[in-house]
């Protein structure tokens, strides 16, 4: 049999280590905890497998953030499919995005500069590739703000469907693995015509050039960008060599299609 | 009967039998399989992972059923039964009766595991082990979640029979000249973990049907367009699995006080701290299940309550560390192969506890959260830990398996092979997350820090792999070819080794 004392002294030196770890823990969380008051809202929105923002303004942004410098922001953050995680490691935001829920969270960057988003709760086949970025922007004053923010709203105000010699429409469910993507799926084009992609869909799609996401030259030769659900966008195909092109959705790497330039 | 292989006997007498050490045997030698297949789908992972881009693994969703089924099977499939098979060698002999309780039921949950492995195996399924719904409901596809669901649902209904086996067994069968305060600490552990899968399987039983019928789309629990909650299938989840932590670690921790008085030749330092350590692990284990939800948007309460609940559990951990310390302390210490891995398996334990602490610290657990941090920290304490234990115990028990003597020195390789490459790994892993890696990733972004701590990860578990062939073949051979043992005294310890007819508890 051991010696009672030795042991009591042990515990008791073990548990005043973790009394001190938990209050020292608690009382920088409570502080976390406080949103200040003059916080600026921005509505965060994960879906499979890409990040939506909306500022207090109405702007809207995808899979790009921009904020100001030593700003405190207020994050609403939510899903519309699965559950999601915000994340940007450099400046430790973490959250999930949990669909039917809005949680909250708020920071303030001290850094200018561009940093990564990305998704840190499981969610399906592009987990790994939800990536967004953040930009860190000089802080504005008050009514300069107002002026640059004016030309970001303009053009949403223009509503003119663009028209082209040929038209790549991305189906309705395209979004959904296994279903029809593309069409067509081979599409064939001389060099010089203009090809309309067409969003039928009501999830954001894109024609990226390249194999898929790991393919270092994605979207070297010809990239649309994301295209919301319901809008499209054009391919000029200029200054495309002639040949066969494979291409994909960033979005949605599973669908896929290819390009031919005569 | 208690020498297996010594005195050969036809194949279908082992597998029939309702024998206790048969079933354990028949355990043991399911478990090492699926650990050994476990093990092949990480080497696969780091594989993958070596380098950014595609490697090996030709698509994300093939990845994500390789880290399913790797979690699932080392969980369930290696830990739970292998300590059910040691369990079910020892706790006969060691509270002296003649077999379990129920000696059919033994057999009957030890014949549903290879059903439920079968299903987990060929449905492959790309839930993650955690299977979070909405995901696991509108999104997973079948009929590969079904039958992860119900493979599941299959090996927590053995576990639940064979914890009754072994409740039953230790306190109704017990020798009357046997006081439950004079028996052996690794009976407590099983008492303990079988109280505990009692309490704690039922929930995760419950959600399962719950997550099935959200899938048919006929009830909406965990499914927010029909207005459930998918955090609620969080806390069912967690309720389970928090305790399940100490289910996997608590007969390692029996296993360390059969081993650690032995090669000390002392005897163990305290036993009632060790006893009461068991009973505080074992009901403070169910106070801090939210600990792995501290991310889900929960207000700073429920956080705090969980943090709290979290860090009352570390000193009665820290009791057992203490107590395989004092043992030692002092003692003419014999450093065969088991006691190596006992003591490795301590250092690793102390390492991963304080890194658990980190975890739960509020404001740093959203640096760690859901990062290679993560992994590491829970490898730590299941590859670590655990296994390190379960494969220490496993040389300790050979020679009455077997009758005969395994290959030190191939034995010692093995341990440090196994102990270097665990270190690599998953302390570089702890690093991996504080640089920011998420965990569960395909693919990852080419940053050079990144990149070359997933090569020293990927080399470390390589190692590890390596080294565990060796075992396998080890084992195999001395099976087969090893000197045979001197069963009074395998290890030259000068202590009796287990005699079923006739042992006395060291005290």
């Amino acid at each position: 049999m051991g010696h009672a004392t030795i042991e009591w002294v042990y515990v008791g030196a073990v548990s005043a280590l973790l009394i001190w770890v938990g209050a020292a823990a608690w009382d920088v969380e409570r502080v976390l905890e406080h949103v200040p008051a003059d916080a600026q809202t921005i509505k965060v929105i994960g879906q499979q497998w890409f990040w939506s923002f909306e500022h207090s303004d109405g702007t809207k942004e995808i899979n790009e953030l921009h904020v100001q410098k030593d700003t405190p922001y207020r994050f609403e953050i939510t899903s519309l499919d699965v559950n999601h995680n915000f994340n940007v490691p450099d400046f430790t935001i973490l959250m999930d995005a949990v669909p039917g829920r809005i949680n909250t969270l708020w920071s303030q960057f001290d850094q200018e500069g561009v940093y990564l988003i990305q998704c840190r709760e499981y969610c399906g086949y592009s987990h790994y590739n939800m990536k967004a970025q953040l930009f860190v922007e000089p802080k504005l004053e008050t009514a300069a703000a107002e002026t640059a923010a004016a030309p970001a709203v303009a053009p949403a105000a223009e509503e003119q469907k663009p028209t082209g010699d040929v038209t790549l429409t991305i189906l309705e469910g395209a979004a959904t693995q296994g279903n029809p993507d593309y069409d067509p799926k081979e599409l064939s084009v001389k060099q010089g015509q203009t090809i309309l992609v067409d969003n039928v869909d009501a999830m954001p799609h894109t024609v990226t050039s390249g194999e898929g996401p790991s393919d270092t030259n994605s979207g070297k030769i010809f990239d649309t960008s994301i295209i919301n659900g319901g809008e499209s966008a054009i391919i000029d195909t200029a200054d495309i060599e002639p040949g066969t092109y494979n291409y994909y959705c960033s979005v949605h790497p599973y669908m896929t299609g290819t390009l031919k330039v005569e | 009967m208690v020498l297996e292989v010594k005195k050969p006997r036809p194949l279908w007498e082992i597998i029939f039998s309702t024998h206790h050490t048969d079933i354990g045997l028949l355990y043991i030698i399911f478990s090492v399989t699926f650990l050994m297949m476990g093990g092949a789908l990480a080497l696969a992972i780091r594989a993958e992972l070596f380098l950014p881009g595609q490697q090996i693994i030709p698509d994300p969703a093939t990845f994500h059923r390789f880290f399913t089924v790797h979690g699932t099977t080392m969980l369930f499939l290696w830990a739970i039964p292998f300590a059910a098979g040691i369990g079910n060698y020892l706790i006969p002999i060691l509270v002296r009766y003649k077999d379990m309780a129920w000696p059919k039921l033994n057999a009957v949950a030890f014949w549903m595991l290879p059903v439920g492995a079968g299903m987990v195996w060929l449905g492959f399924a790309d839930l993650g082990w955690t299977a979070y719904p909405p995901y696991s409901i509108i999104r997973a596809p079948g009929p590969a979640a079904e039958l992860w669901i119900f493979g599941l649902k299959i090996l927590g209904l053995s576990s639940i029979l064979g914890s009754i086996n072994f409740v039953v067994t230790i306190l109704r069968c017990k020798h009357p000249d046997l006081p439950i305060m004079k028996m052996s600490l690794f009976a407590w552990s099983i008492l303990a973990i079988s109280f505990m899968q009692l309490v704690a399987i039922p929930t995760f039983a419950a959600a399962l049907i719950m997550t099935y019928t959200d899938r048919l789309g006929i009830s909406g629990f965990f499914n927010p367009a029909l207005g459930g909650d998918p955090i609620a299938y969080q806390h069912l989840f967690w309720f389970t699995f928090h305790p399940e932590v100490y289910i996997f670690l608590l007969p390692g921790v029996g296993m360390l006080y059969e081993m650690i008085p032995k090669f000390s030749r002392k005897p163990i330092y305290s036993y009632q701290s060790g006893v009461i350590a068991f009973m505080l692990l074992s009901t403070i284990g169910f106070a801090s299940w939210a600990h792995h939800m501290l991310a889900v948007g929960m207000s700073f309460t429920e956080k705090t309550v969980f943090m709290v609940g979290t860090l009352a559990a570390v000193p009665a951990s820290a009791m057992h560390v203490f107590n395989w310390i004092a043992t030692m302390w002092g003692g003419r210490i014999k450093f065969a192969a088991p006691m190596l891995f006992g003591i490795g398996a301590i250092l690793l334990f102390f390492a991963s506890g304080a890194g658990g602490v980190v975890n739960t610290a509020l404001p740093l657990d959203f640096i760690t959260h859901d990062s290679y941090w993560v992994v590491g920290h829970f490898h730590l304490i299941l590859m670590g830990t655990v296994s390190l234990t379960f494969t220490g115990f496993l040389y300790y028990m050979f020679p009455l398996i077997t009758g005969r003597m395994y290959n030190e020195k191939l034995a010692k390789i093995h341990f440090v092979a196994a102990f270097t490459g665990i270190i690599v790994v998953f302390m570089t892993q702890h690093l991996l997350g504080l640089y920011g890696m998420p965990r569960r990733y395909f693919d990852y972004v080419p940053l050079e820090e990144w990149i070359m701590m997933n090569q020293i990860a990927s080399t470390g578990a390589w190692v590890v792999g390596a080294s565990y062939l060796l075992m396998i073949y080890n084992l195999l051979r001395s099976s087969a070819k090893g000197v045979f043992a001197n069963m009074r005294d395998p290890f030259n310890i000068g202590e009796i080794y287990y005699d079923y007819r006739r042992r006395e508890p060291i005290h």
